[in-house]
């Protein structure tokens, strides 16, 4: 069941990509929608099956494959990876159904090709369960990807490929170097997860390994100093490949945290998620603050994503498991929302040709302007400004609380940083779709029902999962509890603002 | 029949955001024949039903002891966020109040919005605002109410920007949004670090808890004073009342909602945040001064400002400034009470200013003149709403200052000497509005003005009855004191200020003698009130260009020293000479090197504890 997600996407590439005779973009386009369609009927068909109460992994699936190297094919899915799989599968379809209209027309095959090999490297990487399995799916999207920014993308598109490529090859190398050693120096059977124990490990060696991973990591999803690939790439990518980026590909970054850094080595967690949680401060912060001085409405939202995943780094760090919970809906919430603002300000470069603020205006206007588009241009912003009702409210609640108790003063500076996301906000709808419409250029093309749809099923969804937030976090709340669980609970427990908000404080008031 | 009434009273708020819901099928994008205007009569009808499910319910409930509905919401890691519902006397009254002013509001809005094209916007969103507001007053839990406040202050943002092609508007609702923010975001604080101390939102248990409480003082001060931010933000109160004033650019219909009870919904969440608040001695006296400082202050800058609607939204201000300091000495019926006599006199008085306003296309005070031969009724429901806002015996804002007074008679006389100050000043400056516009000579802007029509003179009408009968529903609800408890002095205080600020007014504003427009000897104090203490300045040149500064310096910082393409690599190798090497294998090198360098800081800092251990144990 689990490998179809993998092997049909891999197929469908290959069939797209080789097809015999002459294959017209239409039908290229149909026979993607149909696949992609399959896949989430699939997705669905999962969903259905899925064991809530059960915290381990689910429909395992088991073959061994290349003994001496210890790397078989493990499969298996958890409350971790479910959400963040049907995500995936979800923005593949959406990505599928936008590409006829977002994408130049070149190439429709290749471009259909390429994006189900990156669901294909996604879902596998989400769904292995062995490290050398992980590290072959991970790098398995990255030349899709390259490919997708470098062929589709905008004017400066070269070096933004070029860069996203030697970011995203080092933060392999780093994970693939961390990899390696783990499983030799814990003298593990086999890359299996569940062969590898850190346990027997001294603390300065897992902390190392630790690092290694976290800066690997911490390039995909981006951390702060590593983000500089991200603004450019988000940018010069088409809307398409655009949404893949941030909504499902960054993913794997946090995903991988989870997963590797802190499911691997509970014992050094606690030491370095203070300083985690200082970051994903800072990244907060920085991200809000270099979007405000955006002029650039899709670079403005390339930033809010950075700060957007710091929240989910919050999440992690403070591991609880209300944190963890809210952390993977974040996750989600983030995918989504993002989603749904590159979606429209695509819609707005087509139709009005221009992304600058300083020329954008009066979009509102109901019968000049665009206004369906900007109407859920003011949705989607509201909805990553965190207001309540909208689905990136309650993730980035249950994060907040679920950190507070860990890490106060982080926790309320990140609550300044959505106060600073709603400035940047306000700052692009005020410019974008309120104002005077220029009477003397307004001669906008109308905005077809079919290019509305994409982004009327994610706002519905941003509604839905708003106001019935059950069905966002019920998925990973006994995955996070054995998450968490593992790991040894140094947080004192609920703490006063006045008290030291470091859970090692020992360690700190000793340097 | 009554207990079918209360159960289903979480209908109240759903019936209006249907209504907001159903009014989307007239965007112009979507249903054209008919015209926008069927939007405005599904909401009026949906108000109407909820306005009659509301009065059933009250009717019903009295005498009953209150009870509680729970809907399961969100149950997950140890996190229980279940719906409570308190179905009270008190939350029914709300109800109807809230029901009734929005009635009045849609009604006044099928006239005032006649000639506007955005009629499916503006009403789905009156009816958020109402849905929002009823929601609020039902919910009882802290979470909840932070979550409906904060979607009302999104609902601002976008009712204040209805007219968003015009950019005083544009500017309105940015800041109307931001402040409102502000407020909400230190709320949200004070709700994450409640739940830790306290172990609920639930306003009944918070109640219950903060009984036998006992908290470290700073926590509880710190606390107090975020969850006290949001009502600030709410209630426009200093140094947050900046939105309210730039919010007037909004239509008037909404000025209605917002001037009476949505400013309200602020003090409904202190009202029941009393008992938590009331754990720290320095939270209230907080409130105390807070909300003196707008009480005067907002009196004395609705005097000198010639625009009729930002003269009443600074009262606006000042009273809410009354419910804190009513709060603050824990004076909560009288708060209560002061939101209810207020809530209604300002509605009256907003509803006459605007259809005034209507047809005489000024807002500028000093262009009117002489109305009170040409409008006798918007002019006696602008008395009437004056009359029933400050102490003026029998109406109700009297009943309600004189309680405040009556409870702070004895332990804090120099309050009571703020309170008649500040209704002196609230006499004065309604007087002043009622004497510019109605009394006098005509002027050009005045000589053609008749009476409107039915749409917004039915709701003022039946506003200034209700109005008038106040201080009979007070009494059936045997809220009016006794003549046994009756303290005379205060109310004869309270009459005589009010009297003395009505004809202050009247002798400067109707006299001949005096110039017009009055001026004060020194320019620089009437300056300082009429730009309402220069706080739009003062917030331009600390926070917003503070926040400005900080973000350019950001993506400078990102553009030049984190991002290797930029100007730095380019020096670097015309420094050298070499600029045939700027090539793509030189730029990735540069990126090798940023990323080396970024690693290199997450690892040192990630290990810091580490590290550092390592020193201490080696020096």
């Amino acid at each position: 069941m689990l490998s179809l997600l993998i092997v049909l996407p891999l197929l469908g590439a290959i069939a797209i990509g080789f097809w015999p005779s002459k294959l017209s973009g239409e039908s290229a386009r149909l026979g993607a929608l149909g696949l992609s369609t399959a896949l989430l009927v699939l997705t669905a068909v999962i969903f259905s099956q899925f064991d809530l109460s059960a915290a381990g992994l689910q429909m395992s699936e088991y073959l061994p494959w290349i003994k001496t190297l210890g790397l078989n094919y493990a499969l298996g899915i958890d409350g971790l990876s479910l959400p963040l799989i049907a995500l995936t599968n979800f923005l593949v379809l959406i990505v599928v159904y936008s590409g006829d209209d977002g994408v130049p027309t070149t190439s429709p095959r290749l471009f259909y090709s390429l994006t189900f090999l990156v669901s294909a490297g996604i879902t596998g990487a989400l769904l292995a369960q062995n490290l050398l399995l992980f590290l072959i799916f991970y790098e398995l999207e990255l030349i899709p990807f390259y490919l997708l920014i470098l062929i589709w993308g905008g004017k400066n598109r070269e070096g933004a490929a070029m860069k996203f490529l030697i970011y995203t090859a080092v933060s392999g190398f780093l994970i693939l170097a961390g990899f390696l050693a783990l499983t030799w120096l814990s003298g593990a059977p086999s890359f299996d997860y569940a062969a590898i124990s850190t346990a027997g490990l001294s603390t300065r060696t897992q902390l190392i390994l630790l690092t290694l991973l976290l800066v690997g990591f911490g390039i995909k999803i981006p951390l702060v100093p590593l983000h500089s690939w991200l603004p450019d790439a988000y940018v010069e990518a088409a809307t398409p490949v655009a949404i893949l980026l941030g909504g499902a590909l960054a993913k794997l970054g946090t995903y991988g945290l989870v997963r590797f850094c802190l499911g691997l080595f509970p014992q050094t967690w606690p030491i370095v998620a203070p300083g985690l949680a200082i970051l994903a401060t800072v990244g907060v912060l920085y991200g809000a603050m270099a979007a405000i001085a955006q002029k650039d409405i899709k670079r403005m939202v390339a930033y809010s994503s950075i700060g957007h995943m710091s929240y989910v780094l919050l999440g992690i760090a403070a591991h609880t498991s209300l944190a963890m919970v809210g952390a993977i809906g974040q996750m989600v919430s983030h995918g989504l929302i993002l989603a749904l603002l590159f979606y429209l300000i695509g819609v707005i470069e087509v139709k009005v040709g221009t992304r600058e603020l300083d020329e954008l205006n009066g979009l509102l206007n109901p019968l000049r302007g665009l206004p369906t588009t900007s109407s859920l241009l003011v949705l989607a912003g509201m909805a990553s400004a965190g207001i309540p009702g909208l689905v990136g409210f309650i993730s980035e609640f249950l994060v907040f609380q679920g950190s507070y108790s860990a890490f106060p003063l982080p926790t309320l500076l990140c609550v300044v940083g959505t106060g600073l996301t709603a400035v940047y906000f306000v700052i692009l709808l005020n410019r974008t779709c309120f104002g005077r419409l220029d009477n003397k250029t307004a001669y906008y093309p109308k905005v077809t029902r079919t290019e509305q749809i994409p982004a009327l099923v994610l706002t519905a969804l941003v509604f839905f999962l708003g106001i019935q937030p059950t069905w966002l976090v019920r998925w990973s709340e006994t995955t996070s509890a054995a998450i968490v669980a593992a790991v040894p609970q140094t947080a004192p427990p609920p703490i006063a603002l006045n008290q030291t908000f470091m859970p090692a404080p020992s360690l700190k008031l000793q340097g | 029949m009554f207990q079918t009434l209360v159960d289903t009273i979480w209908l109240v708020p759903c019936y209006a955001f249907l209504g907001a819901l159903i009014s989307f099928l007239w965007f112009p994008s979507i249903i054209r024949k008919t015209g926008p205007r069927p939007s405005g009569y599904i909401n009026t009808l949906m108000s109407l039903t909820a306005l009659l499910h509301s009065v059933l319910a009250f009717s019903a409930l009295q005498g009953q002891p209150a009870q509680r509905l729970l809907i399961p919401w969100l149950k997950v890691a140890n996190l229980d966020l279940t719906i409570p519902i308190e179905v009270s006397s008190l939350t029914m009254g709300a109800l109807v109040l809230i029901m009734g002013i929005n009635l009045f509001a849609q009604v006044f809005a099928i006239g005032y919005m006649e000639m506007d094209w955005g009629w499916a916007r503006f009403f789905s969103l009156l009816a958020l605002f109402e849905a929002g507001m009823s929601a609020l007053v039902l919910l009882d839990s802290l979470f909840f109410s932070y979550m409906v406040l904060e979607i009302l202050t999104l609902a601002t943002y976008l009712l204040t920007g209805l007219w968003f092609n015009q950019p005083l508007v544009v500017t309105g609702a940015r800041d109307a949004f931001l402040t409102k923010r502000v407020g909400d975001l230190f709320l949200l604080m004070g709700v994450l670090a409640l739940l830790p101390l306290a172990g609920t939102w639930d306003y009944q248990e918070l109640a219950t808890w903060a009984k036998t409480a006992q908290v470290d003082p700073t926590v509880m001060t710190l606390v107090g004073l975020a969850l006290i931010a949001g009502p600030m933000g709410k209630c426009a109160q200093f140094p947050l009342h900046l939105w309210l004033d730039e919010a007037m650019e909004g239509p008037i219909p909404a000025s209605i909602l917002r001037n009476s009870i949505v400013v309200a919904t602020g003090a409904w969440v202190l009202f029941k945040l009393e008992p938590v608040l009331a754990l720290s001695p320095f939270t209230l006296s907080a409130l105390i001064w807070i909300g003196g400082v707008t009480a005067v202050g907002g009196t004395l800058i609705a005097i000198a400002q010639i625009d009729i609607k930002r003269s009443l939204s600074y009262l606006v201000s000042a009273y809410m400034g009354i419910v804190f300091i009513a709060i603050g000495t824990q004076q909560t019926a009288a708060a209560q009470m002061m939101t209810l006599t207020h809530a209604l006199a300002m509605a009256l008085l907003v509803m006459s200013v605007g259809a005034v306003i209507w047809n005489c296309i000024t807002q500028d005070l000093r262009q009117y003149g002489g109305l009170f031969a040409r409008r006798p009724i918007s002019g006696l429901s602008f008395m009437v709403g004056a009359a029933g806002l400050v102490a003026f015996p029998p109406l109700g804002g009297f009943w309600a200052l004189l309680k405040l007074v009556d409870g702070l008679w004895t332990t804090q006389p120099w309050l009571v000497g703020l309170l008649v100050l500040v209704n002196t000043l609230a006499g004065f400056s309604l007087a002043r509005v009622f004497c510019m516009v109605w009394g006098g000579s005509s002027k050009p802007m005045t000589a053609r003005s008749p009476e409107v029509f039915w749409p917004m003179i039915l709701p003022a009408m039946t506003a200034m009855g209700f109005t008038l009968h106040l201080p009979h529903i007070l009494a059936t609800l045997s809220l009016l004191p006794t003549w046994e408890t009756f303290n005379q002095e205060a109310a004869l205080l309270l009459t005589g200020s009010s009297v003395l600020g009505f004809s202050a007014a009247g002798l400067i504003y109707l006299s001949p003698t005096i110039q017009k427009p009055v001026k004060l000897p020194l320019p620089g104090l009437q300056d300082l009130f009429a730009y309402d203490f220069y706080t739009p300045k003062l917030y331009k040149t600390s926070i917003v260009f503070g926040v400005d500064l900080i973000s350019q310096l950001t993506s400078w910082f990102d553009k030049y020293l984190i991002d290797g393409t930029g100007n730095l690599f380019g020096l670097a190798t015309i420094f050298s000479g070499q600029s045939l090497k700027y090539s793509t294998s030189g730029q990735s090198q540069f990126y090798v090197l940023t990323i080396l360098v970024g690693i290199a800081t997450i690892g040192v800092l990630l290990c810091w504890p580490v590290l550092s251990h390592l020193s201490l144990a080696v020096g």
